[in-house]
């Protein structure tokens, strides 16, 4: 094991344990405000055994992921091309610029009012606001990755005749790769927010939901064990995305 | 025939909204098989000369032609050596090698025969999956000349292709396409502010004024490597010893020093 890992597990144990100090053991912080161990314990054997908030653990995380997984991949097929657009055609970017602009300041969320109106109260609305939520930075990283290629490798490829699809694909895609996967990274992140607010809008399934359920029910067990599963999903799909971005980007590390 | 012909050539740039005039009646002949080197102050214009060459910028008048067809675009006809080696840093080093080929529909057999060859040939066998990051500087310029000479183009460009290595790496690989230019002459415009590379590598040397950059003098090289013999040296520094080396040599530097700017000193 290394340092790195030993620290940080050591730093894990210190937490859980100031956290059985804070509230078993002292009772400073009361069971109404925050959970101890064992409530959190017996929320998470709840919803994994018997379910809470209508489902149990495994449907509410699907349903996240599968909202998540719908925004993203919708975000990243359009601004990956229209990224792309813009920084290698100027009158594209002249021309898409000034709406972009207009759009980005927009707060995700801003978006729901308008989702739930053309799109009801189902998953459309939710992958709509994943959407605007994910599509900025793709496209913002995107455009700069292909912007910052150094100039010299674009000559060297068309010296070389490369063009078309080969000099997309095998040039231009692989240069601006570090900067593209900044951008999925971030898309993905502003995807499991925005996931969680616009399920606490309407839902009836989804860990956005559990938490809105659990907070109604005042119910600090459960609100945790809500929390704790977005962030393990989370942390679960920036790994593959990690895994993806290691295969594609693997002579960096040769 | 594969020369390469400037025109009447001239070429304006345009800052601040201000344009001034950057080469001005360049005529120049690289003759077929020639190994032209051109040397000047920075600034002078010499890049600008190969990328026109190359396709890679266009004058402002004149023309500029390569086997006797005038230069529109880039291409594999016309392979260029940048200083900055840019090689693909994604691909291995016979992906950068092959990666011409592949984009010029060569079939996968000839390809990876022409690329050995080529390996082979810079002394690159060994390094085929190795990543450029992984080579040193020059290492990485075989590759990109490897790259180059693959395509078995009409010209080479080569635009002060040893300007990043260290003075000893400089001097391998000077020898090494000297070697290279005996087994496999091409014609090369090779761009450089280095004297005595210029002198110990081409057939002819042209010296280029400031800016705007004009042609001040063409110095024959070959003539006087023949008639002293050169080739019988393995070692550039044993060219570099010869009188008649020394005598171009302080002869080119003399007009470089004239074209010097005063805030040069």
């Amino acid at each position: 094991m290394s340092r790195r890992t030993v620290v940080g597990i050591a730093t894990l144990l210190a937490v859980a344990g100031l956290w059985y100090l804070l509230t078993a053991a002292t009772g400073w912080v009361g069971s109404a405000r925050f959970p101890n161990p064992a409530e959190f314990g017996t929320a998470v054997k709840q919803i994994v055994t018997g379910g809470y908030a209508g489902a149990r653990i495994h449907e509410h995380v699907l349903q996240s992921c599968k909202l998540v997984a719908m925004g993203f991949l919708v975000a990243v097929s359009v601004g990956l091309p229209l990224g792309l657009l813009m920084g290698w055609n100027r009158r594209a970017e002249a021309l898409i610029n000034p709406v972009f602009l207009i759009i980005r300041p927009i707060p995700p969320l801003a978006w729901i009012p308008l989702a739930i109106v053309w799109l009801g109260l189902g998953d459309g609305a939710k992958i709509m606001v994943i959407f605007f939520a994910a599509f900025v930075p793709s496209v913002i990283n995107t455009h700069a990755g292909i912007r910052n290629i150094e100039p010299f490798l674009i000559e060297a490829a068309r010296m070389l005749g490369v063009r078309g699809p080969r000099f997309v694909f095998g040039v231009l895609l692989p240069a601006a790769a570090p900067l593209i996967f900044t951008g999925l990274r971030l898309s993905l992140q502003a995807s499991w927010t925005t996931l969680v607010a616009a399920e606490l809008v309407g839902a009836l399934l989804g860990l956005g939901y559990v938490l809105n359920a659990a907070a109604q029910d005042i119910f600090p067990a459960m609100i945790l064990t809500g929390m704790v599963f977005v962030a393990l999903s989370g942390a679960a799909s920036t790994w593959l995305l990690g895994r993806l971005e290691q295969r594609v980007t693997r002579w960096r590390t040769a | 025939m594969s020369d390469i012909v400037f025109t009447n050539v001239a070429r304006n740039f345009r800052r601040d909204g201000k344009e001034f005039p950057a080469l001005r009646d360049i005529n120049l002949s690289v003759r077929d098989k020639e190994f032209l080197a051109i040397v000047g102050p920075s600034g002078c214009g010499k890049t600008t000369c190969l990328r026109m060459a190359a396709g890679l910028e266009f004058p402002t008048s004149g023309t500029v032609a390569v086997g006797g067809v005038r230069v529109t675009r880039p291409g594999p006809d016309r392979a260029v050596v940048f200083q900055q080696f840019a090689l693909f840093p994604w691909k291995t080093v016979a992906e950068n090698i092959g990666f011409g080929l592949v984009a010029n529909g060569v079939a996968a057999a000839e390809r990876a025969r022409r690329v050995a060859d080529v390996l082979k040939l810079m002394n690159l066998a060994g390094y085929e999956s190795a990543f450029p990051h992984q080579l040193s500087g020059g290492m990485q310029q075989r590759v990109a000349i490897a790259r180059a000479y693959v395509l078995d183009p009409q010209v080479l460009l080569m635009d002060e292709p040893f300007g990043a290595l260290d003075a000893q790496t400089r001097v391998v690989m000077q020898e090494e396409l000297v070697r290279l230019a005996r087994v496999n002459p091409r014609t090369v415009l090779f761009i450089t502010h280095a004297v005595e590379e210029a002198v110990y590598l081409a057939d002819r040397v042209v010296v280029m004024s400031r800016r705007p950059g004009t042609i001040r003098e063409i110095i024959d090289v070959a003539s006087v490597r023949a008639a002293d013999s050169w080739d019988r040296f393995e070692k550039i520094e044993d060219v570099m010893d010869q009188a008649s080396f020394v005598h171009l040599r302080t002869h080119i530097w003399r007009l470089l020093r004239e074209q010097q700017a005063p805030d040069d000193h």
